[in-house]
């Protein structure tokens, strides 16, 4: 075990229930420090206070920060009333007809928990904010398995509750909960090391889907302007068909200015071989990904399309992070646009929540009989193809690669990434652990799109600091100056969102040239026969 | 939620980062306003020039443009977007230009 440096958090599971100013505190001076240049604290931007006029209107008695910020009850009433949907929807959750989802696992880690604690050295949040007691992934797992064995078990209550340990169901305690499911990123690390298999990442996940599908409640970026507005407009970044169209358009004579030849997206292709659903997010703020990826698919020759329908061009489902209806009702969109339009497969770019959902969750809704393929294995088997020339020196600068812990831990697509990078990167290194040990870029599960009030400051002091850390480790081996550029390859739109505000939030493009991008632009930026590089570092 | 309060009786509905809750509220004197709290003292051609770009593209299109875009069609390449609104084009220079805050994985 490493140096203990504070436990600022509540002392025991009771406490949660129990009304207090606020449950637990973050103090920068206890977080692990960082190397340099990066480890004094006066020189690193600090960690705004909530304002007095926020802590009235929202419920924040949990910690320092809101992430999911729950505006407070009107009334008495407004509490008992959201306590008994507390109440019935935890009966839900253990129920087949109910949670057609994650039951099974759900029970067996509600009831094998041995209580070893092995899992919390592995949560790099619980580690990088110096241990608090709030944050340790077993924490907020032994609330709800506590109300489950008081609740919701059969057998003798009094008797589930004393061996279990008792706790109190209110308002107190649902409202911090609610905000408390939003301190874990969902990396499942936890699980990984769990020698019996307990998952504390889907409790998490579970409790979450309770404060949404039975209280209302959820942060309005993953829902209002998420799931809704893109079954709405067509996309949570709010393009519409006309948008999408004309960015996309602009991408197409971009690349083929700095390429020199055409690039072409096509639109709604009956019988193509592939649809090609990306994340929309790419468009916006990384538009060569999509140049690129087009770029590659047809220097392939493979025959691709693209969608225009509503939400056929945006291949998010925030619905995985919080919420199984809406999950199931995205999904059913994306499979009913790729039937219509007779396509072989989907493949889903880089982008790690979308794997997880389209490639396997979905198919627990019921009608995925779609094949759907990564685009990590579709362009490892293009660059190996031998249809395409490529000259790796073009791509002579450090380059370590982050592994998005949906395509990799959960899904197990390892490899591709390798060969890819191994071939065409020649200055790569690995990051330490990585694979399936990596570690969160601080941004899953919905982070990286969440910053109201002041959780960027929480997210890039705690959640993202172990990530930050690897990347400065994979290249002390290289002149840390900004003079020599280094490339953290992160195949997947919200690692690369995190990772692009924690350089900035340290300043490290600036301090130590560190940038980062996906992987099919260092793909085509090694292509032989491209006019320019693709990769415009003063746009990164 | 909270309420921006500026001179000249400017008093307007604003997000937990201070992007304006109506885009319809907005003029050229609380862009002015807002780029005080974006560390913009002074207003000149440039800043303007992003602005208004932002402005009329929101208009048409109803969400902000692609940054790559913005640079190519104001001419005005991302460093110096940085060195005129420090806080970058989504966060600095869409707020001035009263629009609202991205949304999605941008």
């Amino acid at each position: 075990m490493g140096v203990v440096y504070c436990s600022c958090g509540p002392a025991n599971v009771k406490e949660m229930s129990e009304p207090s100013e606020q449950l637990a505190h973050v103090e920068l001076k206890d977080l692990p420090p960082l190397p340099p240049p990066y480890d004094n604290i006066e020189e690193l931007p600090g960690f705004k206070k909530l304002k007095d006029e926020t802590r009235e209107e929202y419920e924040a008695s949990l910690d320092d920060t809101l992430a999911a910020s729950l505006k407070k009850p009107k009334s008495e009433e407004e509490e008992k009333e959201m306590v008994e949907r507390f109440l019935s929807g935890l009966h839900k959750l253990f129920t087949k007809e109910n949670n057609w989802t994650f039951l099974q696992p759900l029970l067996l880690s509600m009831e094998h928990c041995a209580k070893c604690q092995t899992c919390v050295e592995d949560c790099p949040i619980y580690e990088e904010s110096g241990h608090n007691e709030l944050y340790r992934p077993t924490y907020r797992s032994e609330i709800l398995r506590r109300l489950y064995f008081k609740y919701v078990k059969n057998g003798n209550k009094w008797f589930n509750t004393f061996q279990q340990g008792g706790i109190e169901l209110n308002w107190t305690l649902i409202s911090r909960l609610f905000e408390l499911s939003y301190r874990c990123t969902l990396c499942r690390r936890c699980a990984q090391s769990c020698p019996i298999g307990v998952d504390n990442g889907l409790i998490t996940h579970e409790l979450r889907k309770l404060f949404s599908q039975e209280l209302g409640w959820s942060p309005e970026e993953l829902h209002g302007k998420g799931t809704i507005q893109q079954m709405e407009v067509g996309s949570s970044t709010g393009m519409n068909k006309m948008v999408v169209m004309d960015n996309i358009e602009f991408i197409d004579d971009d690349m083929t200015d700095r390429v020199g030849f055409d690039v072409k997206t096509p639109w709604d292709v009956e019988g193509a071989d592939v649809l090609l659903l990306e994340n929309a997010g790419e468009f916006l703020a990384w538009p060569e990904n999509h140049g690129c990826s087009s770029i590659l698919l047809d220097a392939a020759g493979i025959s691709w399309t693209m969608s225009s329908e509503l939400a056929g061009y945006d291949g998010v489902n925030y619905g995985l992070f919080y919420d199984d209806v809406q999950l199931a009702r995205v999904a059913t969109r994306h499979f009913e646009i790729a039937k219509k339009l007779g396509v072989k497969k989907i493949v889903m770019g880089e982008c790690g929540h979308e794997t997880k959902a389209l490639g396997v969750i979905a198919d627990r809704v019921g009608i995925g009989n779609i094949p759907r393929e990564s685009i990590l294995t579709l362009m490892r088997d293009i660059v190996f193809s031998g249809k395409i020339k490529f000259n790796p020196e073009k791509n002579d600068f450090p380059v370590t690669l982050h592994d998005p812990c949906n395509i990799v831990r959960n899904l197990g697509i390892v490899q591709p990434q390798r060969d890819i990078l191994n071939y065409l990167a020649p200055r790569f290194r690995e990051m330490t652990p990585h694979g399936v040990r990596n570690y969160c870029c601080g941004g899953g599960s919905g982070f990286a799109i969440m910053s109201k009030n002041n959780f960027l400051d929480w997210r890039n002091h705690i959640s993202s600091r172990r990530k930050f850390r690897q990347i400065l480790e994979a290249f002390q081996d290289e002149d840390m100056s900004p003079e020599t550029k280094k490339y953290v390859c992160a195949p997947c739109s919200n690692c690369k969102g995190s990772i692009r505000d924690m350089l900035d939030f340290y300043g490290a493009k600036e301090k130590s040239g560190i940038y980062y991008g996906g992987l099919v632009e260092l793909i085509v930026n090694a292509m032989e026969d491209a006019r320019e590089p693709i990769l415009d570092w003063d746009m990164m | 939620m909270g309420v921006f309060e500026a001179e000249g009786g400017i008093k307007v509905e604003v997000d937990e980062d201070g992007f304006i809750q109506d885009p319809d509220v907005w003029n050229e004197d609380l862009a002015k306003a807002l780029a005080k709290t974006e560390g913009v003292e002074d207003m000149d051609e440039e800043h303007w020039k992003l602005v208004n770009y932002l402005r009329n593209y929101y208009q048409q299109f109803g969400i902000a443009p692609m940054v790559r875009k913005l640079c190519k069609e104001t001419g005005i390449p991302l460093k110096r977007v940085y060195e005129l609104f420090p806080s970058g084009p989504a966060k600095g220079a869409c707020k001035v230009a009263g629009l609202p805050k991205p949304t999605g994985c941008v």
